[in-house]
């Protein structure tokens, strides 16, 4: 049997992030724990993409820790400078976005894209390289025989995968998903949120899923947080969030989401 | 009354055609150049007698360094009698009064628009080097702040990157000119203008080169026994260009820069001194 | 303080508060109830009883407005679901307790056969194990080997509770939450899953049971507690509180 998680991975405590006179997000806190999947449930304009840029380092809050746990260390992610918030993007953090442009270079190979992350980890074995992108590839279901091809040519579902699979070329301690099949048509979301969803089982890397949709946080989270206006409105376990919400606004959510669960 | 004439009786004889101030400028930044190898140091770039794009930088770091007791070469390709060659070598011979010359061995200053000359040069020897994109990464990154964080925080991955994009298209890599090499295990440089044949020739040299961008406003420089190492995985070894089989039509060189002659259906030697020196020798 | 029973509900209510027409629905008004070891605990009442919500609060599904929902653990630790914290109730989840509703979807567009072996890995069996175990949960439900490689979501709604069984069954945890587990079911699959259901308790598994079928529930209860209106109206032995089965099951 596997054993008890010790503790939490991430805490998060009153972020807050202002932009000029629109709160971004404010006094969010949370805890993850290790291997678990948190998710951040809220319509557009809740915040919610807000916290997770915040705590990817693309976007610094005014207020607010957030303690990430790496084996015996924690780090404040937020009093952490530039440089070191880099290094921990390449080694410890990742994101995939919810426009797959975003997190790739549409202009070079799609084993290129993969192999960026390993040589910024220090990679410089050309045929090591390669073999690894080609098992990441193949672990999220991109034919091998595109790996040289440009992703810009590949469909928005394709290039969802090849962010997954850069995503997780590190084997990062915390991901970061924004929204991560809205935008692609049903069929084709489907597939990449079971890809996620069999992802975060076997790498049993700890996660926070963004989305607003309901499928994609049942399918994903174990645990959840309702945003609205940057404020948590509720948490709770997602079935529960779901069965059985206690604040108003969260009920108005999920009867709204009835029809698609 | 001239007014060359008029200047002369001025008092404000020029050696060099710079004034003294802009030599002190541009050695102030060739000496950071040499105290941080293969780092990019802006200068303020003058207007010279040859348009920019046509050696004005190389041109700068010449006169900034030379003294009257220098003797200059200047080539092209390899070339000591190109039109640039000759016109940059009048220029500086004419402001200067130094003494010039096509031997390799006996100039004290190489000034060059491509090759590194095929005798090896030694200490007391400077290489001045006329680039035209000094920047190593401009194929990869436009913007200046991301470029400049790229330097310091040594993060080279995307120039990575496009090595192994380019392995990946071509199956070897393709850069002919401005090879990126890793200069004192710190700073990534571009060779420009040198082929991929001379970058060893940069390794751990008894020569210093001084490299200058005149229309980018920049200089740096390799100072003599740095390491300077070709940007390579370490499971595909950096190579030369080779043709096999080929050698010189003149003098039958084989171990040199060979260039192609399409109307012989041949190779000569780029570095054209030394091949008359070979064919000298041999007929001696 | 919490008695050696595997779990002890204590004063058990539930309000659904509905906001947006601003009503309170009393759904459980004050529950007791006590499953031993290897016991099976049948529910059975009317439609709108409780008897789901009251499955729902033990699994969490469901939040209690109050009372208690003590668990005993493998470990012998007890932990009151009512009060413990989320990731509390996620741990219980993963080593104590299976819920296996006719409700559940079963998830994704994966075949059978990965479903249930997911679901084995999600209890701490090693993958290398899994698939293994996997099959022969699915024998075990008697679901043909040729549907294994199928998409849940093609297979009829009994096949579809067959599969949602092997997933909730396969590594036999202390506490076991059946709603309407055969209602889906033919008769020849409900004396297997109503077999497997009583091997289960005699292998040490409690069993808290939603059946609408009194005879499957004389034939594997222990004990049936009648629930009205949210709350236990009687309780007792099968014999006890059931018609006679010549009567027509009726209650």
């Amino acid at each position: 049997m596997a054993e008890p998680a010790p503790g939490w991975a991430l805490r998060v405590t009153g972020l807050s992030k202002q932009f000029g006179r629109v709160t971004g997000c404010q006094d969010v806190g949370f805890e993850v724990a290790p291997g678990e999947a948190l998710g951040i449930i809220g319509e557009s304009g809740s915040g919610k993409t807000t916290v997770l840029r915040c705590i990817a380092g693309d976007v610094e809050p005014e207020a607010g820790t957030a303690l990430l746990r790496r084996g015996p260390d924690v780090v404040n992610l937020f009093a952490l400078d530039g440089p070191e918030r880099r290094a921990l993007r390449v080694s410890t953090i990742a994101i995939v976005y919810q426009d797959p442009a975003q997190g790739l270079n549409l202009r070079i190979s799609a084993g290129g894209n993969i192999a960026e992350p390993l040589i910024a980890a220090g990679w410089r074995n050309f045929g090591r390289i390669r073999a690894r992108a080609r098992e990441l590839l193949a672990r999220v279901d991109v034919p091998l025989d595109r790996m040289d091809d440009l992703v810009g040519t590949f469909s928005g579902g394709m290039r969802q995968r090849v962010q997954l699979a850069k995503a997780v070329a590190n084997n990062p301690a915390l991901l970061l998903l924004d929204e991560p099949t809205t935008g692609l048509d049903a069929a084709i979301a489907a597939g990449v949120l079971d890809l996620i969803r069999d992802l975060l089982e076997e790498t049993r890397v700890t996660a926070l899923v963004v989305s607003h949709d309901m499928t994609v946080i049942s399918m994903l989270s174990s645990r959840a947080v309702v945003l609205r206006g940057g404020r948590m409105v509720e948490a709770g376990l997602t079935d529960q969030l779901l069965e059985d919400p206690q604040d108003a606004y969260s009920q108005q959510l999920v009867a709204a989401a009835r029809g698609t669960l | 009354m001239t007014v060359a004439e008029l200047a002369a009786s001025a008092g404000t004889g020029e050696f060099g055609h710079l004034d003294e101030q802009s030599k002190r400028e541009i050695r102030n930044a060739l000496l950071t150049a040499v105290a941080v190898p293969g780092y990019q140091v802006p200068f303020a770039s003058r207007e010279m007698p040859v348009a920019r794009g046509w050696g004005s930088g190389g041109l700068q770091v010449t006169l900034a360094v030379i003294g009257p007791q220098d003797t200059i070469k200047v080539i092209d390709q390899g070339d000591d009698a190109g039109v640039n060659a000759a016109n940059l070598r009048r220029l500086i011979v004419a402001s200067t009064g130094v003494s010039d010359t096509t031997d390799a061995r006996a100039a004290s200053i190489i000034q060059t628009r491509h090759r590194v000359p095929e005798d090896p040069l030694g200490p007391g020897q400077i290489l001045v080097l006329q680039v035209p994109v000094p920047e190593p990464l401009r194929g990869v990154e436009r913007d200046m702040r991301e470029l400049r964080r790229m330097h310091a925080e040594a993060d080279y991955s995307r120039i990575w990157v496009s090595l192994y994009e380019d392995l990946v298209r071509n199956g070897v890599i393709t850069q002919s000119t401005g090879y990126p090499v890793l200069v004192g295990g710190r700073y990534v440089m571009a060779t420009t203008p040198i082929p991929r044949w001379d970058v060893p020739r940069l390794h751990q040299a008894g020569f210093l080169s001084l490299f200058g961008a005149g229309r980018e406003k920049r200089v740096f420089a390799v100072p003599p026994h740095t390491s300077v190492e070709p940007l390579a995985f370490e499971d595909v070894p950096f190579q030369v260009e080779r043709t096999e089989g080929a050698s010189c039509l003149l003098c039958g060189a084989v171990e040199a820069y060979l260039v192609e002659v399409p109307a012989r259906h041949g190779w000569i030697c780029s570095d054209a001194d030394w091949c008359w020196r070979r064919r000298e020798a041999a007929d001696g | 303080m919490v008695s050696e029973a595997v779990l002890t509900v204590r004063g058990l209510h539930k309000q659904f508060v509905i906001h947006a027409i601003g009503r309170q629905v009393p759904a459980l008004r004050g529950v007791d109830l006590t499953v031993g070891a290897g016991q099976h605990v049948a529910l059975v009442g009317p439609s709108g009883a409780g008897k789901s919500t009251l499955l729902k609060c033990v699994w969490r599904s469901c939040l209690p407005s109050a009372g208690e929902v003590w668990l005993r653990r493998r470990d012998s630790t007890a932990v009151d679901l009512a009060a413990a914290d989320d990731r509390a109730v996620v741990e219980v989840r993963r080593h104590d307790i299976a819920y296996v509703s006719q409700f559940l979807r079963p998830d994704g567009r994966r075949s059978v056969l990965e479903v249930v072996g997911r679901a084995a890995i999600r209890r701490g069996l090693e993958p290398a194990g899994a698939t293994a175990a996997a099959a022969a949960a699915l024998r075990r439900v008697r679901l043909e080997e040729e549907l294994w490689k199928t998409q849940p979501a093609v297979l009829s709604g009994g096949e579809q509770q067959r599969v949602n069984l092997a997933a909730g069954t396969l590594c036999p945890p202390r506490l076991l939450l059946l709603d309407e587990p055969v209602a889906a079911l033919d008769s020849g699959h409900r004396e297997t899953v109503l077999a497997l259901i009583s091997g289960l308790c005699r292998a040490g598994v409690s069993v808290l049971s939603v059946f609408h079928d009194l005879d499957a529930v004389r034939l594997l209860a222990d004990r049936v507690v009648v629930m009205r209106d949210g709350q236990v109206a009687a309780e007792g032995s099968p014999d006890e509180t059931l018609e006679p089965a010549s009567a027509g099951g009726a209650r």
